[in-house]
């Protein structure tokens, strides 16, 4: 049995109320949706947040799921739809990084410190990275933000992203686009110091 | 730029262009300098997402979740599964007969009228009054009996 046969067999199960089937999926899967969330938000406590609420979401609706839908895709649906509602209640405002902050001292913003904080060369490339894919993230629409997180972070294919977004394929690759050419022009202007125009949001 | 083949070159670098279509744009690429450059920035972009730190959620998430499942209430398929038992359908069936029988009693109430839909009931009343009737004359001969009952016959003819 491969790992989305027993993921649906497993969420199966968590429809019947089995918790150990539940903790398995849990734990599978949860540094995923975390990531996601947190490119979501750009930020690591509402991340966390963001997350418990999906899983406990995944868990009441589990009754929902349909083993002829992919398992991941399921919950990247419920995941996309918790983080667009929240976004739109005005819960979870997804921070912009601030020019008037370069030193990443804006703790409401992205955050910026890299796996390779205690080398300062190698960090100095990954914050700015990180900064530039932040900001590009916080300027794009919630579905571009949402497509290109799926895309770009979890290597999910064009039709599954379509899935959880429950939009056309055709839709999802101009939302990638965009995304994609947006991060890139935000990279080249750090790179020669410029400032690109706002994507579409 | 402005080029019809441009909302291509994403799906084109992550290999998400129909055959057909990623020929055609192959040799587009071959004539559209702007084209060439921007796949160029796309592929470069894609690589570098690689390079950014991945966030690790926290260990306590876990223990956060499960706890709130904890206080959950059960959901009313789950309640329902609790009611085959015997422990519970027993009671649940004394229960329901009791109100029965309640219901039928306050709705017949104390002047309420006798229920006569019972055929040996209505036979039961009959008879009382006719011996009610023996009583009063005193009767004791069955020629005699026989005319008292059908007294009603004379009343009719009277």
């Amino acid at each position: 049995m491969d790992d989305a046969d027993s993921d649906a067999q497993a969420m199966l199960r968590v429809a019947a109320g089995d918790r150990r089937a539940f903790a398995r999926l849990f734990d599978r899967h949860h540094a995923s949706v975390a990531r996601f969330a947190f490119r979501f938000v750009g930020n690591r406590e509402r991340a966390e947040e963001l997350t418990q609420d999906i899983f406990v979401k995944l868990y009441r609706n589990a009754r929902a799921y349909q083993p002829t839908a992919r398992f991941k895709t399921f919950l990247f649906r419920v995941a996309t739809n918790h983080c667009l509602n929240e976004v739109r209640r005005g819960e979870y405002r997804t921070p912009r990084a601030s020019a008037a902050a370069p030193d990443g001292d804006d703790r409401d913003g992205w955050d910026r410190e890299g796996p390779q904080g205690d080398r300062p060369d190698a960090a100095l490339e990954g914050r700015e990275l990180e900064r530039a894919v932040g900001e590009a993230l916080a300027d794009m629409s919630a579905r571009e933000r949402a497509a290109f997180t799926m895309c770009r972070f979890e290597g999910m294919a064009y039709r599954d992203i379509a899935d959880a977004l429950e939009a056309s394929e055709s839709a999802v690759k101009s939302l990638i686009h965009r995304a994609t050419l947006a991060v890139a022009r935000r990279i080249e202007a750090l790179q020669t110091g410029t400032v690109p125009a706002r994507s579409r949001a | 730029m402005s080029c019809d083949y441009e909302e291509d070159l994403t799906a084109y670098v992550d290999g998400e262009l129909p055959p057909a279509r990623g020929a055609r744009l192959r040799v587009h690429l071959d004539t559209c300098a702007d084209c060439r450059a921007t796949e160029a920035l796309l592929r470069t972009t894609v690589a570098r997402m690689a390079a950014l730190p991945a966030f690790e959620p926290s260990p306590a998430s876990r223990r956060a979740v499960m706890a709130e499942l904890d206080a959950l209430p059960a959901p009313w398929w789950a309640r329902l599964k609790t009611w085959p038992r015997p422990a519970v359908l027993v009671p649940a069936a004394g229960l329901v007969a009791v109100l029965a029988v309640s219901l039928l009693l306050t709705r017949a109430g104390p002047g309420a009228p006798l229920a006569l839909e019972d055929a040996s009931v209505m036979e039961l009343a009959a008879n009382l009054e006719l011996a009610e009737d023996y009583e009063l004359l005193g009767l004791d001969d069955m020629d005699d009996l026989e005319v008292v009952a059908n007294l009603h016959e004379l009343e009719v003819t009277r």
